[in-house]
């Protein structure tokens, strides 16, 4: 391959790995937007997710690589897969609120971040005990097309991964632009209380933003799994902190900031694999988090949720 | 039974509580001494020196997290670059070639000449007893290096950064092979020598040495806890701005709680990879990080006591209870003919049984096991009654008056704040004469309250300059003001409300001390002195507000009543020993006699020659206090004078009343 082919090969890698962070990184910023807090168990309803997903599709009798489906039934089963894997996923993130993050709210201090991190911990844990450390093999019903571009190979899946990043992110622009609710969530993101006194209720615009993010984690954590073809307890860690450094990148509370920064992201992953080595990835990630905290850390869009202290 | 209970706890209840803590406390130290000769086991010597390094840890940790409230979640990157420190000076990973430059090192014992068949090298043979302390000294550097950048963010964002440091140090550890052995780790690390005794294998030295280090541990969180540096790590914790109003420097704090905890760190990575002799990048994951986060969470955030039992607790739970519970889950299902119980591995659950603790902890039990501020009793309804005094204060007899400097006062000139296209203040100036006392007065969202944050450096000025006594203030941080003499307090009240009334006066002395960690932990003379020379000051300032705070110095201020908090705050401020001091709104929500009460004493304030600046609405206050009335409308000065000339100025009542009403009461004024 020639440079220009490993530069737009890395391209088309960068993209789909920038999807999967985008929408993972939305869920962070919608609920930062909202509550300021930030949730650690995204992390692993992100892992749960791509559990559910691989579980739904054995269920349907898709088995590993071998099961190739076209036409109308793999389109059914993608779309009965996302659905479902968002839904569950949302009422995962809906009951984690209700239950363990609504009594804590408007109590100062780390309290609700900490749970968070218990929860992701609890979830790690539950899959680690009912499914194992071992990667999985994650059943990919694609048939295996292939385009040439130059010297790069575009795969099917890729444009897949695309597609369903572009629709969620532009259906969740549409809602939080044009709908009712969507509107209470950008005014609770401002200013909870004032929302409050105009009649939005807060708890259902909350439980609202943990059942979006929670079903985007779900729906990232399935193509993560179609991109890889595989699924495993532990990528939580490292997929979230990517996405997390890309909602900051973007501008923390900003919805079309964390799209664009999940995409930088995904692309300088792809470009310092190549570079530095992948051993170094996490170090050259985490180190461009650092930088922008220090030097910009209103990220490159800037930040749409005041700070409330 | 009850009986055997009353027959020993008796004599034990019998004894004074100070003693009885103490004696309990000696006991436990003697039981911790006699453990390994009595219980002759290496394994769970083994086990229990372990218990206690985490509880080094944990103590560590609750420097940062409990007392200063910083979220680190990547805290064993610390223990890690303590613990390869000493791996790499002691193992055979790096050997340089030998020269003559090494030699004095030799003749210090730090490093030896050995040959393995081609060119002399360099074997480092770092002892343990020097490793120790300047392990503490090489993580604080690195703590001091990861917080600089990150410490000026919102505490969320720092558990994020922390993190990512957590997850960094093992990735490098891994793969920069040539000096730490990648994956494989160190090996051969030396253990400790004493006089000519080699520590070797066996866990019983170990376990003292363990045993020593927790001691310290304790003894010098609780010095810190207990003197200005853990007053202004808790202020912090508690409120960042006021915290900075009052004098703290919040960086340097900061880094200090950073640079302390990461200490302890570096010292148990020495200990224990001494004990183990060998260092892998997965000894140091974030599963270290979150279970030590998991262990000061159980004992209570800033609770000394409570995080050490913490710690054993959780040891407890992993090394012992949950092997034990197993065959007992065993045992019943070969009872019961149930396989999942015959095979069941209890010790695989233990991550989710931390998390469990960490929600179960959040929802029911925040202050954790063993809190760290015990629940003063609530003052009984004859405590709480308070009448009214009038006259200003009494107590004033240890308070000296305040003496006229020849200073400027305050001056301010042409001062500008804008946000975003809304211009809060417009070139205002204001003087307020040594000894004067000032009122500003406006309508809601003229630009008092901002004009009180840009003279104590809160907010950012456009324009303009601000000096006092000469010294210009303006891009002084809030602390800076502070220090020259500048006290605040704030419309909305920010107090530490989960310390005490008297932890909270303290505070305000925080600039005029200047004692240092290695101060307030040997307890130096000057330490001693000053610490007894504020206290003494803060009664004396308590003791002004005798009838209202005295009685509840020991309760914490989150649950004083509103005026109560509001004479705490001003208290606060004056135990700073201000030269002017600011007060925004000071009897907003207190009734007439209680804003009678305060009008009289800020006037005794003034008659012992305090410079006051005073934001207030009611105008009867104003009329009996201030020597001259400042007017703001919209960030203009709209009206300066008298407090009688300004009332009757037009365009005030315009500010106030708008055009027809000001119309209405000039009517009646000229009907008059």
């Amino acid at each position: 391959m020639t440079s220009g082919d490993l530069l737009l090969q890395q391209a088309i890698n960068g993209l789909s790995l920038g999807s999967i962070y985008a929408l993972l990184a939305l869920g962070f910023t919608l609920v930062y937007g909202i509550m300021e807090l930030i949730n650690f168990s995204h992390f692993n309803v992100f892992m749960v997710g791509s559990m559910f997903a691989m579980l739904i599709l054995q269920a349907l009798g898709v088995v590993g690589q071998e099961t190739v489906m076209s036409g109308v039934p793999l389109i059914a089963i993608l779309v009965f897969t996302l659905a479902v894997t968002m839904l569950l996923c949302g009422a995962l993130g809906v009951s984690i609120e209700r239950f363990l993050l609504r009594p804590l709210r408007g109590i100062k201090g780390p309290a609700a971040m900490i749970t968070t991190i218990g929860v992701s911990y609890v979830l790690f844990n539950l899959v680690l005990l009912t499914l194992g450390t071992d990667a999985k093999n994650f059943p990919n019903p694609l048939p295996p097309i292939v385009w040439q571009i130059g010297g790069a190979t575009l795969r099917l899946r890729e444009v897949l991964i695309w597609v369903i990043a572009i629709l969620l992110m532009g259906g969740l622009t549409y809602f939080v632009q044009y709908t009712k609710i969507g509107r209470a969530m950008r005014a609770t993101a401002q200013d909870p209380d004032a929302a409050r006194m105009m009649g939005v209720e807060v708890d259902r615009v909350v439980m609202m933003s943990f059942f979006i993010s929670s079903a985007l984690a779900g729906a990232s954590g399935m193509i993560f799994g179609l991109y890889y073809n595989l699924a495993k307890v532990d990528i939580g860690f490292a997929a979230g902190l990517r996405a997390f450094t890309a909602a900051v990148l973007g501008g923390i509370g900003n919805v079309p900031g964390a799209m664009i920064g999940g995409v930088i992201i995904g692309l300088v992953e792809a470009m310092s694999g190549q570079v530095v080595g992948t051993a170094w990835t996490d170090v050259v990630i985490f180190s461009l988090l650092v930088l922008v905290l220090v030097f910009r850390p209103a990220g490159l869009l800037g930040r749409l949720a005041p700070n409330k202290s | 039974m009850s009986g055997a209970v009353d027959f020993i706890s008796k004599p034990f209840m019998a004894i004074p509580e100070d003693k009885r803590k103490a004696l309990g406390l000696i006991l436990v130290a003697i039981i911790l001494l006699l453990f390994p000769l009595l219980h002759d086991n290496d394994a769970d010597i083994d086990t229990a020196a372990n218990a206690l390094s985490y509880a080094t840890l944990a103590l560590g940790l609750n420097i940062v997290v409990g007392f200063a409230g910083l979220l680190d979640l990547g805290y064993a990157a610390f223990f890690a670059i303590g613990a390869y420190y000493y791996g790499i000076f002691t193992s055979f990973q790096v050997m340089p070639l030998w020269s003559g430059v090494w030699s004095p090192f030799a003749a210090i014992g730090l490093v030896e000449k050995i040959n393995q068949g081609g060119p002399d090298l360099v074997h480092f043979t770092l002892s343990f007893w020097i490793a120790l302390p300047t392990a503490a000294l090489v993580s604080a550097f690195f703590g001091v290096l990861f917080g600089a950048p990150t410490l000026r963010l919102r505490g969320d964002y720092l558990a994020i950064v922390t993190l990512g440091f957590g997850e960094i140090v093992p990735i490098v550890a891994r793969n920069l092979d040539s000096v730490t052995n990648g994956a494989a780790g160190l090996n051969g690390i030396q253990a400790p020598k004493l006089f000519g005794y080699n520590f070797g294998i066996s866990a019983f030295p170990y376990y003292y040495v363990g045993l020593g280090l927790v001691a310290l541990l304790i003894f010098v969180s609780i010095r810190l806890r207990d003197s200005r540096i853990g007053r202004a790590w808790m202020a912090i914790r508690e409120d960042e701005t006021a915290a900075s109003a009052m004098g703290i420097n919040l960086v340097r704090f900061k880094l200090m709680a950073f640079a302390i905890g990461a200490a302890f760190a570096g010292m148990t990575g020495v200990y224990f990879v001494a004990k183990l002799q060998t260092a892998t990048p997965d000894m140091f994951s974030f599963n270290v990080s979150s279970m030590l986060l998991v262990m000061v969470v159980l004992g209570g955030m800033g609770s000394v006591w409570g995080v050490v039992v913490g710690a054993l607790m959780l040891q407890l739970l992993q090394t012992w209870f949950l092997p034990q519970l197993s065959e007992w889950l065993h045992a019943l299902g070969d009872v019961l003919g149930n396989d999942w119980l015959r095979t069941v591995d209890m010790v695989q659950w233990t991550q989710l049984l931390f998390g469990i603790i960490l929600i179960f902890m959040m929802l029911f039990r925040r202050e954790g096991l063993i809190p760290a501020t015990r629940k003063v009793p609530a003052l009984t309804f004859q405590a709480q009654h308070a009448e009214v005094t009038r006259g200003g204060f009494a107590n004033l007899e240890n308070i000296p008056r305040w003496q006229k400097e020849g200073g400027k006062g305050l001056e301010i000139r042409g001062v500008t704040v804008k946000f975003g296209g809304l211009v809060a203040l417009n070139g205002i100036d204001l003087t307020v004469p040594e000894g004067g006392v000032v009122a500003v007065i406006g309508p809601n969202g003229s630009g008092k309250s901002t004009l009180f944050n840009v003279i104590t450096g809160l907010v950012h000025s456009d324009a303009g300059s601000i000096k006092f006594n000469g010294v210009e203030l303006l891009g002084l941080q809030p602390h800076q003001v502070l220090e020259h003499g500048v006290a605040r307090t704030f419309q909305n009240i920010r107090l530490f409300p989960n310390l005490t009334v008297l932890e909270n006066v303290l505070i305000g002395q925080h600039a005029r001390l200047t004692t240092g960690p290695i101060g307030a932990v040997l307890h130096t003379p000057h330490n001693v002195a000053e610490e007894k020379a504020a206290l003494d000051w803060v009664s004396n300032i308590i003791a002004m507000f005798s009838n209202r705070l005295a009685p509840r110095v020991a309760q914490a201020v989150g649950g004083l009543s509103y005026a109560n908090r509001r004479r705490v705050e001003i208290a606060r401020a004056l135990a700073s020993r201000p030269k002017i001091l600011l007060l925004d709104e000071p009897t907003a929500g207190m009734n007439p006699a209680e804003t009678l009460e305060l009008a009289e004493q800020i006037k005794s304030l003034h008659t012992l020659g305090l410079t006051i600046l005073i934001i207030e609405h009611k105008l009867d206050v104003v009329t009996k206090l201030a020597d001259t009335v400042v007017v703001l409308d919209h960030g203009d000065k709209i009206a300066e004078g008298l407090p009688d000339e300004v009332r009757r100025n037009e365009q005030v009542l315009t500010a106030y009343l708008g055009r027809a009403a000001r119309a209405a009461v000039m009517e009646s004024a000229n009907g008059n």
